[in-house]
């Protein structure tokens, strides 16, 4: 894993606005392609780098310099390990959906949803502050890199 | 029609969960008793300091970073207080021995490794002093 920059805070709580209306979309339309996208996104900031999300993009040339500057910073890892806990939920969603296992696509899909708006709403990850307690209880997910 | 349910069901478990974590944090709880403290945990004490805030942390633990910088502070401005961080991230043993599944955990220790109180995500600062403030000597500052 390699290391990113820590990042305006401000960046990721309005990227987990858009994957939050996303993942809602995917409720209300039980739509595997849009759910394999964003489990692709997910993928690639979570494995390889936080730079690949388009919304951190956006954010930084159309959000950032029309709001005052802040000098917080906040970690990548804790970032990019959501990243990975996105993943894991938006790949078991794709599956349901796309096997036709709908119970299984509504159930991950509203999982990645609450960790989603928990960010973008309170600043809250989840993940982050039960890591102890996912790595007690699913060990493979919660590896140390 | 499940999925408009599902997604009023996800708001709503959002709405629970941060409320019983807006009350939760900070909290200060009595410490546990009768436990023997695990080895990483004992070699941080220093037997000249009344107390010893041990912050357990985790590299993917974002408020740690703020409970870090208020600990630091106030012990700076404390007599007998002293801040060390304990990265349990590779170490989850460490945490198991302790009973601390949530990060940032903060543990008031005496120089004699038993444990005053705990804290649950980031403390207030002002209750955390009130709180410790019988097993400090001298003036608070």
């Amino acid at each position: 894993m390699s290391g990113d920059a820590p990042v305006d805070p401000r960046g990721p709580r309005f990227s987990a606005w858009i994957t939050t209306a996303i993942l809602a979309v995917v409720l209300l339309t039980g739509s595997w392609r849009l759910l394999a996208a964003q489990t692709v996104l997910f993928g690639m900031c979570a494995f390889i780098s936080l730079k690949l999300n388009p919304w951190g993009h956006v954010y930084r040339f159309a959000v950032q310099p029309r709001i005052s500057p802040t000098s917080e910073r906040e970690e990548a890892a804790p970032l990019r390990f959501a990243q990975g806990v996105g993943f894991v939920f938006a790949l078991m969603g794709t599956i349901g959906y796309a096997t036709g296992l709908t119970a299984l696509g509504v159930v991950a899909t509203s999982g990645a949803l609450v960790a989603a708006l928990l960010n973008a709403a309170l600043g809250l990850c989840l993940g982050c502050e039960l890591f102890l307690l996912l790595r007690r209880h699913a060990p493979a997910l919660a590896r140390p890199r | 029609m499940t999925g408009v349910w599902a997604l009023l069901g996800a708001v709503a478990v959002v709405a629970v969960i941060g409320v019983v974590l807006r009350v939760q944090n900070g909290r200060i709880r009595t410490g546990r008793v009768g436990t023997d403290l695990p080895e990483p945990v004992r070699a941080l004490l220093d037997p000249a300091t009344p107390v010893t805030l041990v912050q357990i942390s985790t590299t993917f633990c974002a408020p740690c970073r703020h409970t870090r910088a208020l600990l630091e502070d106030l012990a700076g401005r404390t007599d007998g207080l002293r801040h060390v961080e304990l990265d349990v991230t590779d170490r989850p043993e460490v945490a198991a021995g302790l009973g601390v599944l949530r990060t940032p955990t903060t543990l008031a220790l005496d120089a004699s490794g038993t444990e005053l109180l705990r804290v649950g995500g980031v403390p207030e600062r002002d209750a955390l002093l009130a709180a410790l403030r019988p097993h400090l000597p001298g003036p608070i500052g």
